[in-house]
């Protein structure tokens, strides 16, 4: 397949503005980069849920138009995305067939078992029956049949988006053990990951795409972590960050101004403590399902938990909020990852939105006061540089970095005490990253507690004061200072054999 | 998992256990539950366990089977069908008018077919304007309903010779009847359609995950449509066999239907958020719900009340249902809660292993 | 914001949005309706009387008010329900119970108020935790018709003329009917409540994005219990309402074809679909559903006085709604996910 000089827009978003790309038969890819630097938008070109490109696109030198997955499937090519897309209620040789020409359209699930056989075989599922239900079987194991179910449709190349995010070591292996199967058959694959021991164990070239333009494809052999760090993240970005003060951590004075006391959040394999001092800016990092994430959650009530609680030094309170309204009631903020699912009301106009959290405050007896309505909202906007005469307007006409503001910036109608932000720029364009990191200095510099949670390796880089660093449910390390730069997290977050050893013994 | 050195007691014992627990609980509890309301009855009304109370109950099968049939497919596609009873009433003013002049046959023909181009044209707007079924439906109810009521001049349609119709009560081997052999080799059909077939797979799809299923490229056209034609056909036999069987139509009748056939649909263990159910629970949920319909009018109980068992009996259900969710989701924490703690060890034993 | 910039906003955005969302089909239609209707209304002898539109709110009323109580259910999206009707044929049977044995109004307005709040807040609780609306509610309504119909042996409840009740049955105010006055009343209140409290504010919040609601602390329990006792009050206050005209009750009363447009339950809820709220919450009002409610009124008047049966009247109804929600589906298609 051969992708040239590939853009893509929408609106007045370029996601990507210029992609090359070449693979040959019976190669391996790595595809890298970071949030937001096109991956999924060229993933979805080239599986065909996307045909609004421009540039060119052959496959066996061959110009293809495919305007749908299914045209994407006659060309030989498939997806095996984030999401699982296996339905729960049927059977492993169900789901395979489903969907799709490929499958015979009655027989027995005997036959279809059957058929299923091979395709199990071959992603290293020998050991399951094609009749277990897919609802039976763990997340390892449905990873392996998503991608049976793609190489049953007998595809060349195959685009496997983090195969193994969610699986743990054994299971990872399998999923690495298959895809060097699929290359000795003479399959191509292109594997798109965050986890770079794997990219350096079985990809043959990589292709590194920032900010939607690809650098050169380099052979694998030739990277080593920190060069591939440096051509993922690019130099011009850092004037984004406000600048740190690393002289505040040494001091003694430092007050401590929340507790976590033996959180244990579910998913996390040890309880987790922690200090979170005043006026700092705390920074989770982790990958997804590391329990970076889940940590934040479980501090504001929004994930199950096993125990633990918070302590608020100021009032020497010892909680754990079991509720959004019980965290909102002690001060607490958390905003959360998917601002599309829980963090705006899309339909209801942005003014609505920022007073939302804090109803009580605006009314009286029952009633609200829009005295007291209008001024809280205003200055919220004032301050997250949200155009005051838009204010009537719904929530859903906003661009991705305005809904953000919006989304966080509501939390400061309750004048929280601990601000808790997952993913705090998960989708926002870079005028307004900017923008958000500096009122999130802001706010930590009056003396507030921050903690954020990220896996964009430049942000938890460039914005919080101390980095504590997750690694599949347990914490690894606490970086301070000058300690805290990409390569040190991205290998604790990704590759902490050494530092685990060393903390075991 | 087996060890291999169990002898052969313990593999039949693995065995069984392992054939109990891929039973479904909830087909389980549907049979329990008809085999007690069955018994309930038979003990406390002699009459109830006579051969007439058989066929009487196998002849409310044929109309609330089709029915509940209808829902139980609807519900597995992830949809509902709310006009289902208006659709029946309007084939039965078809069918009862048309006999007249066409004779019965004819008539059944084209009543069964009108109602089920309504549903193929309801499913075709649900899947193509992506309306949900339950908003769309509400508005079809009353829509054929002014229909039955057009086509019927607003009167209780009647036909002049009953005698024409009675070939359909005639009795078969004791219980049954033309129409409720009909109806079961309906099930039987369906059964199998839905077993064995990819189309009804794509059903069980777009029930419980549809966004999965749309990914994997199931196109939720072909399904929904099948679903929507396939209830208004039951409908449409519904109403047929309804108008044929008294000899009359009216056009406001048959709104019972639903009621009844959303008590036995869940009965049989269909699930609101669609994806689970099987023909075989429909028809254990339906004979459920005509024993108890079945006696309580041999006990007198005047329909009204019979509502309020039904009504009672569908919240018990819901509850129930409700509840095993719960409890599905407790189960899966403490699956997460082990296996989380088993990844701790295996940490652990793996650091230790390499300290020493 | 003051109430004028609000409401200039909201209705200004509404027109926007009718034809911004690329939908120049839709809005034709709309138009084209609106011209036939004029047409009509005005070729029509008689149609346009002060009398015949004061006929027409006051046989809105019934519908209405019940339809400003199954706005707040669906506004917080928790669709609609299904046990309007039977909620009201209970309520009725008790009133006409009390108002027979002589408890006076107040009594008997008090003890189906109370018996409709139960209903209310039973079927709210289960939809709370989590229950289908649609499922519930129908099994909700099989009970409390059956209960109405044991209650009162399926017989019919007369009470004796001149009564407690007069004014709001038969009286005027200013030469308007009474139960027009309490439409209105009810609109007007219920629209200050959705627009002015805080619950009116979170009934919108939780309606448009029940997780956001979760996230922010507006829990979607309280909402479905006040939304629903709501709802059965406001069913009661119409039953009450309907008592008081006719002197009598049978739990039938409301099942039977009810003025002459057939199901009443689908009646109230055409209102609130026809008037353009959004069947997901969050999105709508009461001043729309009201104004739904005339509008169906309107349409079943002129046919009546056109020479239009039964028939053709309940086809119609339902074909508006049917039209109305694919015109809706049309619009928003773009701002809804899939499925």
């Amino acid at each position: 397949m051969q992708l040239s000089n590939i853009r893509r827009s929408f609106g007045s978003i370029h996601a990507l503005k210029g992609v090359d790309l070449n693979i040959n038969h019976g190669e391996i890819i790595g595809l890298v980069g970071e949030n937001g630097a096109g991956k999924s938008t060229l993933m979805k070109i080239m599986s065909g849920f996307d045909d609004g490109f421009e540039g060119e696109f052959l496959v066996d030198n061959v110009p293809v138009k495919l305007g749908t997955p299914q045209k994407a499937q006659e060309q030989g090519i498939a997806i095996a995305q984030q999401e699982l897309s296996l339905i729960p209620a049927l059977t492993v040789a169900e789901n395979i067939f489903i969907g799709g020409d490929h499958g015979p359209t009655v027989a027995s699930l005997g036959q279809l078992s059957k058929m299923a056989r091979p395709f199990l075989d071959e992603v290293g599922l020998e050991n399951v029956s094609a009749k277990t239900l897919v609802n039976r079987l763990s997340i390892g194991e449905r990873q392996l049949v998503e991608v049976a179910r793609l190489i049953a449709h007998k595809p060349n190349l195959l685009i496997l988006d983090e195969p193994t995010a969610a699986l743990g070591e054994s299971d990872s292996n399998r999923i690495l053990e298959m895809v060097k199967r699929l290359k000795a058959a003479g399959k191509s694959v292109i594997y798109v990951s965050h986890r770079l021991d794997e990219i350096f164990k079985i990809t043959d070239r990589c292709i590194i795409l920032r900010d939607g333009l690809s650098q050169d494809s380099v052979d694998t052999k030739e990277l080593d972590t920190n060069k591939l760090v440096s051509m993922m993240l690019g130099r011009e970005l850092h004037s984004m960050f406000p600048p740190r003060d690393f002289s505040k951590n040494n001091t003694k004075n430092k007050t401590i101004r929340f507790e976590v006391n033996s959180l244990w959040p579910d998913r996390t394999l040890v309880p987790i403590n922690m200090k979170i001092y005043a006026g700092e800016i705390l920074g989770l990092a982790g990958q997804l399902g590391s329990g970076s994430g889940e940590v934040l959650a479980a501090m504001a009530g929004m994930h199950d938990t096993q125990g633990g609680s918070i302590t608020d030094c100021y009032t020497q309170e010892n909680y754990l909020p079991k509720n959004a309204k019980q965290a909102i009631s002690k001060g607490i903020a958390y905003g959360s990852p998917d601002r599309k699912y829980d963090g705006l009301f899309l339909g209801r106009s942005i003014s609505e939105n920022l007073s939302s959290p804090n109803l009580k405050g605006i009314s009286s007896k029952g009633i609200i006061q829009p005295q007291k309505e209008r001024p809280l909202v205003e200055d919220i906007a004032k301050s997250f540089t949200i155009d005051l005469t838009r204010l009537a307007q719904e929530a859903s006409v906003l661009s991705g970095g305005n809904q953000q503001k919006v989304a966080l910036g509501k939390w400061l109608s309750i004048s929280p005490e601990l601000i808790l932000i997952d993913e705090p720029t998960r989708g926002v364009d870079v005028g307004a990253r900017a923008e958000i990191y500096n009122k999130v200095r802001e706010i930590a510099d009056s003396g507030k507690a921050v903690v954020i949670a990220s896996t964009d390796l430049l942000e938890i880089s460039n914005l919080p004061d101390r980095v504590i660093c997750f690694y599949k449910g347990c914490y690894v390390s606490e970086l301070v200072g000058e300690e805290i730069n990409s390569t040190n997290i991205l290998q604790a977050i990704t590759n902490p054999e050494n530092i685990l050893l060393e903390d075991a013994s | 998992m087996c060890d291999v050195t169990q002898g052969q007691r313990g593999k039949t014992m693995n065995l069984i256990k392992q054939k109990l627990t891929e039973l479904d609980p909830d087909l389980l509890f549907a049979v329990i539950l008809s085999l007690c309301v069955f018994s309930f009855f038979a003990f406390s009304n002699p009459l109830f366990f006579t051969l007439n109370a058989g066929f009487s109950i196998m002849e409310r099968f044929a109309v609330l089977g089709l029915v509940g049939l209808a829902l139980t497919l609807c519900i597995i596609a992830g949809e509902i069908d709310l006009s289902i009873g208006s659709n029946a009433a309007l084939s039965a003013v078809i069918v009862v008018r048309l006999t007249d002049s066409m004779g019965a046959f004819p008539a059944i023909g084209i009543g069964v077919l009108c109602a089920t181009l309504i549903g193929l044209a309801q499913g075709y707007l649900i899947a193509y304007l992506k309306v949900r079924a339950i908003v769309l439906t509400v508005g079809t109810l009353m829509l054929l309903r002014g229909v039955a009521l057009f086509a019927a001049d607003e009167k209780t349609v009647m036909l002049t010779d009953f005698r024409m119709t009675d070939f359909i009560q005639e009795k078969i081997w004791i219980f049954f009847s033309p129409a409720s052999l009909l109806v079961i080799l309906l099930f039987i059909i369906v059964g199998v359609f839905i077993k064995y077939t990819k189309y009804g797979r794509e059903i069980y799809a777009i029930g419980g995950a549809r966004k999965e299923a749309i990914a994997s490229g199931v196109n939720l056209k072909r399904p929904m449509m099948i679903v929507f034609a396939l209830s208004g056909f039951c409908a449409g036999m519904g109403g047929a066999i309804i108008g044929l069987r008294s000899g009359t139509a009216q056009p406001l009748a048959l709104q019972y239907l639903l009621l009844a056939a959303t008590v036995a649909a869940f009965i049989g263990g269909v699930n609101i958020l669609g994806g689970k159910g099987s023909v075989i629970g429909a028809a254990v949920g339906v004979l459920t719900v005509n024993f108890l319909n079945t006696g309580l009018v041999y006990n007198v109980t005047p329909s009204y009340v019979v509502q309020i068992y039904l009504g009672v009996l569908l919240l018990i259900v819901i509850v129930f249902q409700t509840l095993s969710i719960l409890y599905d989701k407790g189960k899966q924490r403490r699956l997460l809660l082990h296996d989380t703690a088993l990844t701790k060890q295996k940490m652990i034993d793996a650091y230790k292993s390499v300290l020493k | 914001m003051s109430a004028l910039e609000y409401s200039t906003s909201m209705s200004s955005g509404w027109l926007a949005k009718k034809i911004t969302k690329e939908n120049r089909v839709g809005f034709a239609i709309l138009v084209v309706i609106s011209i036939a209707f004029i047409y009509f209304a005005i070729a029509t002898p008689n149609y346009l009387s002060v009398f015949n539109v004061k006929t027409i709110i006051r046989d809105a009323a019934i519908v209405g008010i019940m339809g400003i109580g199954l706005t707040f259910v669906t506004l917080s999206g928790n669709f609609f329900l299904l046990s309007m009707k039977e909620t009201a044929a209970l309520s009725i049977i008790v009133f006409a119970m009390g108002m027979s044995n002589d408890y006076g109004f107040i009594f008997s307005m008090l003890g189906a108020m109370s018996i409709a709040v139960l209903a209310g807040a039973f079927q709210g609780i289960l939809i709370g935790l989590g229950g289908n609306p649609i499922i519930v509610t129908l099994g909700a309504a099989g009970i409390l018709y059956g209960v109405a119909s044991w209650w009162s042996d399926n017989l019919v409840i007369f009470f004796k003329r001149p009564h407690d009740a007069e004014w709001l049955g038969t009286g005027m105010v200013l030469g308007v009917p009474t139960i027009t006055i309490s439409f209105v009343i009810f609109a007007i209140i219920a629209e200050l409540v959705l627009r002015k409290t805080s619950f009116g504010r979170q009934v919108y919040l939780v309606g448009a994005n029940r997780a956001a609601g979760k996230a922010t602390g507006h829990e979607n329990l309280p909402m479905a219990i006040k939304t629903c006792i709501i709802a059965s009050a406001c069913c009661a206050f119409a039953a009450i309402a309907f008592s008081a005209q006719m002197s009598s009750a049978q739990a039938n009363y409301f099942s039977s074809e009810f003025g002459s447009s057939g199901d009443l339950t689908i009646l109230v809820i055409a209102t609130v679909m026809v008037a353009g709220n959004s069947i997901m919450g969050g999105y709508g009002s009461v001043l729309r559903t009201s104004l739904g409610a005339v509008f169906i009124s309107a349409t079943d008047n002129l046919m009546v006085l056109q020479g239009f049966n039964s028939g053709a009247r309940v086809l119609s109804v339902g074909l508006m709604i049917v039209l109305s929600i694919l015109i809706f589906a049309y619009v928003r298609r773009d701002s809804r996910s899939e499925g």
